[in-house]
């Protein structure tokens, strides 16, 4: 049974409560969550030593990374460093999006080495065995595909991202409206391309309780993912991504009809002003799904900046609901992310996160706020530095930044307000 | 005559004229904004020919970068290359915050190179000075904060932030309520050490016409300091800083009716769910002055990344109406920025004006994305490197050379290239 249907039948799960001790939330909350679909606890029953972590309301905002092989030059080994870098600069979760070189070897040397809840996109190693056992990845049967689905759910990843809601007719719209940018995800515009060319319907929509079938055997969550995210602010909410939508929230209720548990993927670019708007949407057509979204970034011109961008748009979108947000690197749009990068965009997401957490009124992240606040106006540096979101990053800029013999910093020297009005405003005598 | 007092008279002056050319606007709607007292421009009266910046309602949002010495750094060639690397970065105007070495040196440094709008705040060197001078800032005088003021203005500095809006009644408040993080303003802290040693009320506010009648002078345009920001977002929007805030409506009042142009200087530590009302008290308290805010940060807990906690509070501010974003960079609450910070402060808060500016339906925003977007599908390098907000950070970049729709794993054969010919991109 997946946790869904054990939360139906009312049972607490030994994951529900490890989800629940986590968030200081009571386990019933967790379960009621669950069995309503608002919360998701992605664990595949095949999984080894994985620390369940709970998605969507009332809990803590998650931050997944995104690593995995591509083109000649990847190695596992690298691949495998980011995961580190990821996990230790604390994400909840890891996406394992390998396209080409030994993606088996990849995905389960990932499964080995976090401990977090690991997600794949099949698609992509569908593709890329069609290109090798067929000589052209247009020649994927849906044999093929749903293999590769069976294989990846049978070793034991966690959430599965499917492009099933990209039909033909959004496709078709998507051509009529002038999208600017309609190739957006790899993943989407590889499977538009097979359905075009063979003018066969997307076999991930066709064949939905086939996905179905499996997702429920290995508690595999869904990840419904959308080839319509908006790749440039212009095309954000246009017909195609707001179709699609309505599709992805038919296919939620299926779903959750055959007690398997799901999410849903979103954008992308999107314009401050439309970014609560985009999360109503996504909430009110999918039921109250958790909603997993890329950035999203608010801008198109950020290159070399878009963790940045990204944290803007994520801070906004996870504030407005969105419970799950995909960490965007500074390479993005310009190549592929290198470890320090990874680390960066981690911290950059958790940010967001934790903004959002903060705006929701959540306890915890307050009280993390107030604390690093009192450790400021003491001036205990060894404290603000414990509680700061990256504390090497912190130690090492204030070393670098201003001495460590200096009890205020530099930025202010021997004025610091604090130590100024401290004497007068009564408390600690203490400076910043 | 000052900008405001020129703008009432109906003239359009050849500062009104540059705004409108950047902003792609009518120059009358530029002298009517500052007619209204929306827009500021700052440009002292003494100053060379700079490139202006208009500050308000219905313009691009601007970008302010700090820079100055302290009394733990104090070298200010480094200062003179932080300035020039702010400007390279694209920043709209500067603030020379100095407090450490040759204060005045400093200054005239500043001046000389920058090709923007300077700011100062004069009570920074009021104090140091009253510290060598007269052994303490509470030695001070109100006659040194005015010359201070003075010998600024005639100088040539553009806009000044000064902590008017500081008064006894700003402090009881503050005292009755408590705070987390009492007084984080470097000036408001000098200030309300000296009135509490010295109990007497706040020379900047008590005698604010005497400080109106200098700025006048020079058309300095007012930045009113808000001495009682909140440092952490549990002190946001408390009594203290509405205090402040109300008396600072009064002061934007009585400014105006002098003919002098103000803006009111504004958070801060903000949790976001503050940060849309506390844009809505400052335009309705301070009627529509333009809103010079630091930040504002998201978080407390981000030291190392304040670049990213507040380009996250700067876009929501400004979409909610903040005209004017004081970067922070990644080395606030630890040290002075270096060269690089400096840089990385003024990207940060360039991407959270322009996605704010954006979300305000700014044309010239909007036509740049769109721009980018289209060479994106063109995958035209050049054009996406130039059109990029820091085209030397794109062009570094490796990997981002791809040529054609071809993806690196199917191909010739590659699916995502029969999608682009479906789409007639390809």
């Amino acid at each position: 049974m997946t946790q869904l249907e054990r939360a139906r039948a009312g049972e607490i799960t030994p994951e529900m409560k490890q989800v629940a001790a986590g968030e200081g939330v009571s386990a019933e909350f967790v379960r009621a969550g669950v069995a309503a679909g608002t919360i998701v606890i992605p664990r595949n029953v095949q999984r080894r030593n994985c620390v369940p972590a709970g998605i969507g309301a009332g809990l803590r905002t998650k931050v997944s990374a995104s690593v995995g092989l591509y083109g000649n030059d990847a190695q596992v080994d690298t691949e495998i460093q980011k995961i580190k870098a990821a996990v230790g600069a604390g994400t909840d979760a890891i996406m394992d999006l390998s396209v080409s070189g030994d993606i088996d070897a990849m995905r389960r040397e990932t499964l080995a080495t976090t401990s977090t809840p690991v997600g794949t996109l099949p698609l992509y190693q569908a593709i890329a065995g069609a290109a090798e056992k067929h000589g052209s990845p247009l020649k994927m049967t849906v044999e093929d595909l749903f293999a590769v689905i069976e294989r990846q759910a049978a070793d034991g990843v966690d959430f599965l991202a499917l492009h099933s809601g990209t039909t033909m007719n959004v496709v078709e719209r998507a051509r009529r409206e002038g999208r600017v940018d309609p190739l957006v995800s790899y993943g989407g515009s590889h499977l538009i391309g097979w359905m075009i060319h063979n003018q066969r319907e997307n076999p991930l929509y066709e064949h939905y309780d086939r996905v179905l079938e499996i997702a429920r055997r290995y508690d595999v969550t869904v990840s419904l993912a959308d080839g319509m995210r908006p790749g440039c602010l212009a095309d954000s909410l246009d017909g195609a991504q707001v179709e699609e939508l309505v599709i992805l929230g038919e296919l939620v209720r299926r779903a959750r009809e055959a007690g398997v548990q799901v999410m849903v993927k979103g954008p992308g670019h999107i314009p401050l002003n439309q970014i609560e708007a985009t999360i109503a949407l996504q909430k009110s057509l999918c039921k109250g799904a958790p909603y997993f979204v890329f950035g999203p970034v608010v801008t198109d011109i950020a290159a070399g900046y878009d963790h940045i961008s990204a944290a803007i748009g994520g801070a906004l979108a996870a504030w407005a609901g969105a419970e799950f947000i995909c960490y965007v690197t500074a390479a993005e749009h310009l190549g592929h992310p290198n470890v320090g990068q990874v680390r960066e965009g981690v911290i950059a997401a958790r940010i967001a996160a934790h903004a959002a957490d903060l705006a929701k009124g959540l306890p915890e992240a307050e009280q993390w706020d107030r604390r690093l606040s009192q450790a400021r106006k003491e001036l205990d540096w060894e404290k603000q530095i414990a509680l700061a979101i990256d504390p090497e990053r912190a130690g090492q800029l204030r070393k670098e930044r201003s001495g460590e013999s200096s009890a205020a910093c530099a930025m202010c020297g021997q004025y610091c307000a604090m130590k100024v009005v401290a004497g007068y405003l009564g408390g600690s005598k203490q400076s910043c | 005559m000052t900008q405001v007092l020129a703008a009432r008279a109906g003239r359009i002056t050849p500062e009104m004229e540059m705004v409108a050319g950047q902003e792609n606007l009518e120059a009358g709607i530029i002298r009517d904004g500052v007619a209204a007292g929306r827009i500021v421009i700052p440009k002292n009266t003494q100053r060379r020919e700079i490139r202006c910046c208009g500050i308000g309602q219905g313009l691009r949002i601007k970008v302010n970068a700090l820079i100055g010495t302290s009394s733990d750094r104090d070298q200010i060639h480094v200062e003179a290359k932080k300035l020039a690397i702010a400007q390279a970065a694209g920043c709209d105007a500067v603030m020379d915050l100095s407090t450490g070495g040759d204060i005045d040196g400093m200054r005239r440094q500043t001046l000389a190179g920058a090709d923007l709008p300077v700011g100062g705040v004069p009570i920074y060197q009021c104090a140091i000075e009253a510290i060598q001078k007269r052994g303490g800032i509470v030695a001070m005088t109100a006659e040194d904060m005015f010359l201070a003021v003075e010998k600024q203005a005639a100088e040539g500095v553009d806009f000044m932030a000064i902590h008017c809006a500081l008064n006894f009644e700003v402090i009881k408040r503050l005292q009755a309520t408590g705070r987390v993080t009492d007084v984080v303003s470097r000036g408001g802290a000098f200030l309300t050490g000296w009135m509490l040693h010295n109990q007497k009320e706040n020379p900047l506010y008590e005698q604010f016409d005497r400080l109106l009648a200098i700025l006048k002078a020079y058309d300095v345009t007012l930045s009113l300091g808000d001495a009682i920001r909140p440092g952490s977002t549990a002190d946001s929007l408390d009594g203290a800083q509405l205090q402040g805030l109300i008396i600072a409506g009064e002061l934007v009042a009585r400014a105006r009716a002098a003919g002098v142009q103000v803006m009111v200087e504004g958070p801060g530590h903000v949790p976001m769910h503050h940060v849309r009302a506390t844009m809505l008290l400052q335009k309705r308290l301070c009627q529509e002055a333009p809103y010079f805010i630091l930040g504002t940060l998201a978080t407390d807990v981000a030291p190392g990344y304040d670049h990213i906690t507040s380009a996250i509070g700067g876009a929501l501010a400004g979409a909610a109406g903040a005209d004017f974003l004081c970067y922070v960079t990644p080395a606030e609450h630890l040290g002075l920025p270096t060269e690089q910070d400096v840089k990385d402060g003024v990207v940060a808060a360039r991407i959270a004006a322009h996605a704010a500016d954006l979300a305000r339906g700014n044309k010239q925003a909007r036509e740049r994305d769109l721009q980018m977007a289209r060479a994106r599908v063109a995958l035209d390098r050049e054009r996406q490197i130039s059109l990029s907000i820091d085209p030397e950070k794109a062009k570094e970049a490796k990997g981002s050379g791809d040529s054609s729709h071809v993806c690196a794993v199917c191909g010739p054969d590659c699916a995502a290239r029969v999608a682009a010919r479906y789409f007639g991109i390809a």
